[in-house]
């Protein structure tokens, strides 16, 4: 039953007769065939014989599985049928392996987002002086021999890697932490450029280094607070300076000026006192001279100038006379016992 | 007729085909080919790529790679001889070096993987474990050359009078001497394992100690110094900042006290030298004439010294009056 919606295709014509017909067709045929298969083949030889290079690769030939040749960017002829084949390797292009974290495109075209959150185990590393760093770096590199690339080792990729964290590790713990989070980044590079690139000559694989690069170094996240105090305290510690600098600065170039103004003072009166000496000096001398020549009178006409002036100047001046008495309680018995030894 | 003699052309055919694929073989790049008859291993092993043949049917062809195969480590926790816990993760490199053996002894490189595992994982215990931390942290002494020439660098610029700012001083505790080192412990693991994996036809090309780390309690308690660490370092700086900043204080205290000592001094020589000289210049004019200078100064100290507010007496016998009394 179900047979029959089978075969339905088969209804018309009994099985033996279907092929009788098809074998007499194939008879009748036969030079028509097998110059359809020749024809297949021709192109096939010709479609499998040619193959093209691209400018940033080498396509590696090999004859029956073993190595024949490397050929450079361009069109090439090679036996057809997988006689030959053709390996092709990009040779120009720089790669890039990336350790502590990963470079993943972002949405944008230009936005490249790094994703480090699990790959602490790949950047943290022990230094010299037993304490812990946090190193993320880049491995950029090329490969220099096709053959060796793909035959030397079963996973290149893979022995980079490895051989990187290694050499990465062994250059970092010779360091002190504090070199390897300041001064020694570009040193540590170069040393792992050297050391890796060491390393893989001597496996052979064809691989050339192009660049080491560091890229965040810093103390484990538990750490970093108290490096940041560090870096905190040596601020303080510019601004304390700074602050008894400014402090000298301000008071030192005033008290400079001070002294030279106190020094400056005792100048003028030191001239001045000697200016007036000798003025006192000139004076008396030049009195003098003409004093000697009358100094009677000259003394008299002193004495009575000055008195003059004296008691003009006066607001309040007394005159008694010895002759008459009785004035003196004017002034009160104290008074007049005072003016008594006066007059005595 | 016809269709028979195409029949037997097609038979021929395909018993030739067979034929060919049965005795020719392709060792491809890369890889190695051990040809047994009846599972019972004959010559050499291929190691050459290329077209190669066998005997159709009875013979056989097994590969395997030539190329360097990886191994990676499984992380061990390990105490080191100075009883410290930590995680060490290894890696190697391996190549099949006699296919034969190798393929009696482990048969494929599952196999292969795990006799590494067992032997690896034992020597880089071993080694470790004999060994101090540093041995497997440090590869060469330069450190403490570093150190050396940081504390000669320190030592220069105190004497120089340079301020330090602690980080010259900032390597903490000791730093032990090592003896071997991180790339010779890697050898020495490398030539142990050489030797005992010899018998399975693998060479080893090398070892080496991809990660080091300590183990989580030991982690933590290496942060909490690193922290009081850093915090003594913070302090220093400190306190060295304060001590630079009282230095200065007490320069400024100083300078300001020379200096204004200083002034009164030249002041006071200024001063006292320029009374002396009229001194000098009084004497000489006065001492010309002692007894008309004693009348001259004191008519001007009185001039000088009587106010207007004085309340004066005179009495008439005094010498100014004598014109009041006396007519003339």
């Amino acid at each position: 039953m179900s047979y029959q919606t089978y075969n339905g295709g088969r209804q018309n014509g009994s099985f033996p007769d279907e092929y009788k017909r098809i074998v007499n067709s194939m008879r009748d045929n036969l030079p028509k065939i097998l110059m359809g298969i020749g024809a297949l083949l021709f192109g096939a030889a010709i479609f499998s014989s040619f193959y093209t290079v691209q400018p940033s690769e080498e396509a590696v030939i090999v004859r029956f599985g073993k190595y024949e040749t490397t050929t450079q960017p361009g069109l090439h002829f090679k036996l057809p049928f997988g006689i030959d084949e053709s390996i092709k390797v990009k040779t120009k292009l720089v790669l890039q392996e990336e350790f502590g974290f990963r470079s993943t495109e972002g949405g944008g075209q230009k936005a490249t987002t790094y994703a480090d959150g699990n790959y602490q185990k790949e950047s943290q590393m022990l230094t010299g002086d037993l304490n812990v760093a946090d190193v993320e770096w880049i491995v950029q590199y090329q490969i220099a021999d096709p053959r060796k690339f793909l035959f030397r080792a079963q996973d290149p990729r893979r022995n980079i890697r490895d051989i990187s964290e290694a050499i990465m590790r062994r250059v970092v713990g010779d360091r002190t932490v504090n070199e390897t989070l300041t001064t020694g980044r570009v040193e540590i590079a170069s040393e792992a450029h050297r050391l890796t690139q060491e390393v893989l000559d001597k496996y052979d694989l064809g691989i050339r280094i192009v660049t080491i690069k560091l890229q965040d170094v810093n103390p484990p996240e538990v750490v970093k607070p108290s490096f940041n105090e560090v870096n905190a305290a040596k601020q303080e510690q510019e601004q304390a300076i700074n602050m008894a600098e400014s402090a000298y600065n301000k008071i030192i170039p005033e008290a400079r000026g001070k002294a030279e103004e106190t020094v400056s003072q005792a100048e003028g009166y030191a001239t001045a006192v000697v200016n007036r000496a000798k003025g006192d000096a000139e004076r008396f001398t030049m009195t003098l001279a003409e004093y000697r020549r009358a100094p009677d009178v000259t003394r008299t006409r002193i004495y009575i100038e000055t008195m003059e002036e004296l008691f003009g100047r006066f607001k309040k001046l007394t005159v008694i006379d010895d002759q008459v008495k009785g004035v003196l309680p004017i002034f009160g018995a104290k008074g007049s016992q005072k003016i008594e030894e006066a007059l005595r | 007729m016809k269709t028979n003699q195409l029949l037997i052309f097609a038979v021929v055919c395909v018993v030739g085909i067979m034929f060919v694929n049965s005795s020719a073989f392709i060792v491809p790049e890369g890889r190695q080919a051990v040809i047994t008859q009846f599972g019972r291993p004959i010559g050499d092993p291929v190691t050459d790529a290329g077209m190669h043949v066998k005997l159709p049917f009875i013979q056989d062809v097994q590969f395997v790679d030539k190329r360097i195969l990886s191994w990676d480590g499984y992380p061990n926790q390990i105490p080191t001889r100075d009883k410290k816990y930590i995680l060490v993760d290894t890696t190697a490199r391996w190549q099949i070096n006699d296919a034969l053996k190798f393929i009696q002894t482990v048969q494929n490189e599952r196999g292969a993987k795990a006799r590494l595992d067992a032997i690896l994982d034992a020597i880089t215990r071993d080694t470790i474990s004999n060994h101090n931390l540093v041995e497997a942290v440090r590869n060469t002494n330069l450190i403490l050359d570093y150190i050396e020439k940081k504390a000669e660098e320190a030592r220069k610029k105190v004497e120089e009078g340079v301020l330090l700012v602690a980080e010259e001083e900032e390597i903490t505790g000791e730093i032990e001497k090592i003896l071997t080192g991180r790339e010779n412990l890697s050898d020495m693991i490398a030539k142990k394992a050489a030797i005992e994996l010899k018998d399975f036809g693998i060479t080893v090309i090398d070892v080496q100690l991809r990660r080091i780390a300590y183990e989580e309690s030991v982690e933590k308690k290496v942060y909490e110094r690193m922290i009081s660490e850093r915090k003594r370092i913070a302090e220093k700086i400190r306190s060295i900042g304060k001590g630079e900043q009282a230095k200065i204080q007490g320069k400024t205290s100083r300078d300001l006290q020379t200096i204004d000592s200083g002034a009164y001094l030249k002041a006071q020589l200024v001063k006292g030298k320029a009374e002396a000289e009229s001194t000098k210049i009084y004497a000489q004019a006065f001492s010309q004439d002692p007894k008309f200078f004693e009348f001259v100064r004191t008519m001007d100290a009185y001039k000088k010294s009587l106010s207007e507010d004085t309340e004066f007496i005179l009495s008439t016998q005094s010498k100014f009056l004598e014109g009041l009394r006396k007519a003339p």
